[in-house]
């Protein structure tokens, strides 16, 4: 007895040297690889001396018992705190009762020693039996190699056993394998981008180097050598630095503990863990980690293409797309397979341009895989990555690129198609801004990933919000409600481009270390703004949006309910449409932040938060005009355009609500002020937009009765169905109504010759030349669908909202000739329409009047009996 | 050992942390909630729309503190939460056992 206690002292401490000596050569600057060997070795030296004092011991152990490494023991990747699995393996005869009590001394004595022993006892017929739920063991024992023992016993099971289990169920197994590495994936959001990474679990760690190397045996029936030489030299490298990292954590964690957190990447990067092998060189905490993350990306993309490379019928559901023929041709490129593919190079002799290097192709490329989600083919993406020097040099700007950017961008897969544009450094090429981001890590408490992967889940968060507003009755309280309602705000926006393109750009100036990020992405966004030259409206909308991108997440941490805190928060965004915009950014924001950063509370207040402040906009608008004082800066951008003429202009904005110049661009200001110029010679100035989608008229005129009804009714009688609109009116009384509406009948669309009978028969209602009724009464009415959802009509009245009109909101369902009953109706009423706000979401018209009788507000009893005067005029308009 | 309760408005939250983290409070527990007391819900109208408000946001931070520390950290939470009006919040105070710090087994105030 003590005896054996003097031996496993010594064996104690023979090992625990070993380690030392291990760890010794690992600081000085060994490779991880070494390390992994050497433990592995040490541990091997240790098993069989065990064993074999064993088996002297008992005589049971003689026969139809071998001893196996398995799993990364097996691989002899033996990190320096990793368990040692090992797989007792009894033929048919051995009892296992008695076979229990000499393992179990075996396994105590490696305990006593330090080393976490995880053990398995199976009979050989066990190992071909292929279990859903213990599918780790299987895995597990692909990775066998004998130790001691019955040698016979392990011929049995690599000859026989494995390749029958491997023959009977290799497509269960493989199948499992790929669930479990997507549902590991999916518990780290399915990137590899994280803040504080876990480099054994995460997408792009080392277990998914032991999937790329299970994959070819599972496929192929190969073994697990071959897989290495296989595999290129980014592979490899990757898979030693990991290993470095590993070993490098190991060590300073003293337990099995894979997560790179912070300080671990400060320790890392001070003594340049896998950094051309130096460690007496510190370097920057980021820069090492983007080291890391480029290794990751090469695990994940081996692992990728080796998940593309299996025969379809063995891919599952969820790795295939729905492209499984070529739906897609170009002259330049197909889409087969789900795979983007390009068409193959020309000869170089033949002078023929390779259509990898054309702009213009890799960016259809990109929009077609932000369309259909469909992936991009190897060799493609490598030619791609090599072509960024021709692809630069015939890259052209301006609107061109913008326009590709925006098919990109609205794809519902754009995320995706962005991922890999980043990737292979083409989104740099063409937002150089970005470049600051690239894999950087921020430090604070909340953030999950990188910024530039916070960019792409944000993208991925409101494409999601898209679909999800087709959801027909979600759950009360859920996140499917939220999503469902933020989602339909989503589909409102006029202009959803601008939204991605903000949000892509939000955070660049994180890449840079100044104070406020914000100030400083809009610095750097301003830039590219101007070389994809988009007009002014469209830029400041853009540039507002990301200057302000944190006030609404601020504004929440304040009492939503407070009225002060609404008005101030509206101070900022001014308009209807940016406060769409940036609620629909901020919901993303929190969402991309962390999986669980949104919850339904926090989704509940920001849309609490959104409701207040645009009721707040639309109840607003009466009051707060444009004075002397506040237009300065406008007549300055107005007048820019038209020189000489400042106090023309200063003297046609007074007066006119500041929603007015808010929702305008100085260009179509200074068109409007034209129009007012030139009234002396025509009372009635016409502006006509035509698009197929949504064509737009703005009427300048003098203030008079019964002109918001009569243009309406103009336009109903041409079969137009008015979306938005609004009408003001300055202090001189001159209106400005614009008016955009859709072509129901696709008149315009049809006959470009009826444009300008159009214009002229709603000049000459305008005029009084044509009296509306006559042109009403040749109106067509076409069959009127069903509606979808069914709007009850409803009459609100806000006396509060302005010091001098009376508010009144009018949800309706939206027909044909609804404003033109509506504005008739008030004017039978001998009431004037100060301001009015129209606007449609899905079936629904949202109408907004600000009214005055004889100059003052209405009273109790003229409200009411509008109120039953408008809902009858909307009963007989649906009729 | 006590444990302190308050339901406060979500606004008043940072300012609350800070002021706790001032006298020497440094864990705490927050979780998001709804409800109300005396101040009712009202009903939000957007765009035709009602949205009844019943349940109010509410946020709810934990705290366990030494028997000496519980009249610091009350004046210290209603002077950071209170502005007077209706809404302001609770708070709620009661005994507890046994405090335990899972990584090390510590037990008693010093698992605090």
């Amino acid at each position: 007895m003590q005896a054996s206690e003097s031996t496993g002292g010594e064996r104690r401490n023979l090992y625990q040297r070993r380690m030392l000596e291990i760890r010794g050569a690992f600081e000085a600057g060994g490779s991880g690889t070494a390390a992994l060997a050497a433990r592995t070795s040490a541990v091997d030296e240790m098993v069989t001396a065990l064993w074999q004092s064993a088996q002297k011991a008992n005589l049971v152990l003689g026969h139809g018992v071998s001893l196996l490494a398995i799993g990364g023991y097996g691989r002899r990747e033996l990190f320096p705190y990793s368990d040692v699995d090992l797989l007792f393996l009894l033929d048919a005869k051995v009892s296992e009762k008695e076979i229990k009590e000499p393992i179990r001394r075996i396994c105590q004595e490696m305990w006593d020693c330090g080393i976490r022993v995880s053990q398995a006892l199976r009979r050989i017929s066990e190992c071909e039996r292929f279990s859903e739920d213990n599918a780790e063991f299987t895995f597990a024992i692909l990775d066998h190699r004998f130790l001691a023992g019955d040698a016979g016993l392990y011929t049995k099971l690599t000859s026989d056993i494995v390749p029958r289990l491997l023959d009977r169920d290799r497509s269960a197994i493989l199948n499992r394998l790929l669930a479990l590495t997507e549902e590991r994936h999916a518990k780290y959001g399915s990137t590899l981008f994280h803040l504080e990474p876990n480099i054994k679990d995460c997408p792009g760690g080392l277990r998914d180097v032991h999937v790329c190397g299970w994959l070819p045996m599972l496929d192929g029936g190969t073994d697990a050598s071959a897989v290495t030489s296989t595999d290129n030299a980014d592979f490899r490298q990757a898979v030693e630095f990991l290993r470095l990292v590993r070993c490098f954590l190991h060590y300073r964690h003293e337990r099995d503990d894979n997560t790179l957190d912070w300080q671990a990447q400060d320790a890392a990067a001070a003594v340049a863990v896998g950094v051309n092998g130096d460690r007496s060189q510190s370097v920057d905490a980021a820069y090492w980690m983007r080291i890391y993350f480029r290794h990751a990306r090469s695990i994940e993309r081996c692992l990728r293409r080796a998940i593309e490379d299996l025969p379809p019928r063995k891919r599952p559901r969820n790795f295939t797309l729905k492209l499984d023929r070529a739906i897609e041709t170009s002259g330049e490129f197909r889409i087969e397979r789900g795979k983007a593919i390009l068409r193959p190079a020309p000869a170089p002799a033949s002078g023929a341009e390779d259509p990898a290097h054309s702009p213009e192709v890799v960016l259809e490329i990109f929009s077609a895989m932000a369309r259909t989600g469909c992936t991009l083919e190897r060799e493609s993406e490598e030619r791609i990555s090599h072509a960024l020097g021709p692809i630069s040099a015939s890259l052209e700007e301006g609107p061109a690129l913008w326009t590709r950017l925006q098919e990109i961008l609205l794809g519902q897969y754009a995320g995706n198609a962005l991922r890999v544009m980043h990737a292979l450094g083409l989104l740099e090429l063409l937002i150089p801004e970005f470049h600051g981001i690239d894999a950087l890590v921020i430090r604070d408490a909340y953030h999950r990933y990188t910024v530039d992967e916070h960019t792409f889940v944000l993208i991925d968060t409101l494409h999601s919000l898209e679909r999800d507003a087709a959801v027909a009755r979600p759950e009360r309280g859920s996140h499917a409600e939220w999503a469902s309602r933020f989602g339909a705000l989503l589909r409102e926006l006029p202009h959803p481009a601008l939204l991605y393109l903000m949000a892509l750009l939000h955070d660049t100036g994180k890449g840079r270390s100044t104070g406020d990020h914000a100030e400083e992405s809009a610095r750097m966004a301003r830039g590219l703004l101007a070389r994809l030259e988009l007009d002014s409206y469209e830029s400041d909308l853009v540039l507002s949006l990301i200057e302000n991108h944190l006030e609404m997440s601020s504004t929440l941490r304040r009492d939503i309910f407070d009225a002060e805190t609404v008005r101030a928060f509206a101070g900022k965004v001014h308009t209807p449409e940016l406060l769409r915009m940036l609620t629909l950014f901020t919901y993303a924001d929190i969402n991309a932040v962390h999986p669980d950063a949104l919850t339904p509370w926090k989704a509940e207040n920001l849309w609490r938060l959104y409701m207040a402040t645009a009721n707040y906009l639309d109840r607003s608008v009466d009051d707060e005009r444009v004075g002397a004082q506040e237009a300065r800066e406008l007549v300055d951008r107005v007048s820019a355009l038209v020189p000489d003429q400042r106090a023309a202009v200063a003297a046609f904005l007074e007066g006119f609500p500041e929603r007015y110049v808010l929702t305008r661009s100085p260009e179509q200001i200074r068109i409007h002020f034209g129009m007012a110029e030139r009234l002396n010679a025509d009372r009635v100035q016409l502006d006509f937009r035509y698009s197929s989608s949504v064509s737009e008229l703005t009427v300048v005129t003098p203030d008079r009765a019964l002109l918001f009804a009569n243009m309406t009714g103009a336009l109903a009688a041409w079969g137009m169905n008015i979306v938005t609109a609004d009408a003001f009116s300055n202090r001189n009384g001159i209106v400005v109504d614009s008016f955009r509406f859709t072509d129901t009948f696709r008149t315009l669309e049809m006959n470009h010759s009826e444009h300008e009978r159009f214009v002229k028969s709603i000049y000459d209602v305008m005029t009084g030349a044509m009296p509306v009724e006559k042109l009403l009464s040749g109106r067509r009415r076409g069959r009127r669908k069903a509606p979808k959802v069914v709007v009850e009509p409803r009459v609100e009245f806000h006396d509060e909202a302005s010091s001098h009109s009376t508010l009144v909101e009018v949800i309706a369902q939206d027909l044909p000739g609804l404003l033109r009953g509506l504005s008739l109706t008030m004017a039978a009423h001998d009431l004037n329409i100060e301001v009015a706000l129209v606007d449609t979401e899905g079936e629904t018209a949202i109408d907004v009047f600000y009214l005055t009788h004889e100059g003052a507000k209405l009273e109790k009893k003229e409200q009411r009996a509008l109120r039953s005067a408008l809902l009858q005029a909307m009963e007989e308009n649906a009729r | 050992m006590q444990k302190i309760e308050a339901v406060i408005q979500p606004s008043k939250l940072d300012a609350v942390k800070d002021a706790l983290v001032e006298i020497g409070v440094d864990g705490m527990t927050i979780l998001e909630a709804r409800g109300h007391g005396r101040q009712k819900g009202h009903t939000e109208v957007y765009r035709g729309r009602e949205y009844s408000v019943d349940l109010l946001p509410k946020v709810k931070l934990e705290i366990v503190v030494t028997d000496a520390m519980v009249d610091d950290a009350v004046n210290a939470i209603i002077a950071a939460a209170r502005t007077g009006t209706i809404g302001d919040g609770k708070i709620f105070i009661s005994k507890i056992d046994e405090a335990i710090r899972i990584r090390n087994d510590e037990r008693g105030e010093i698992a605090l």
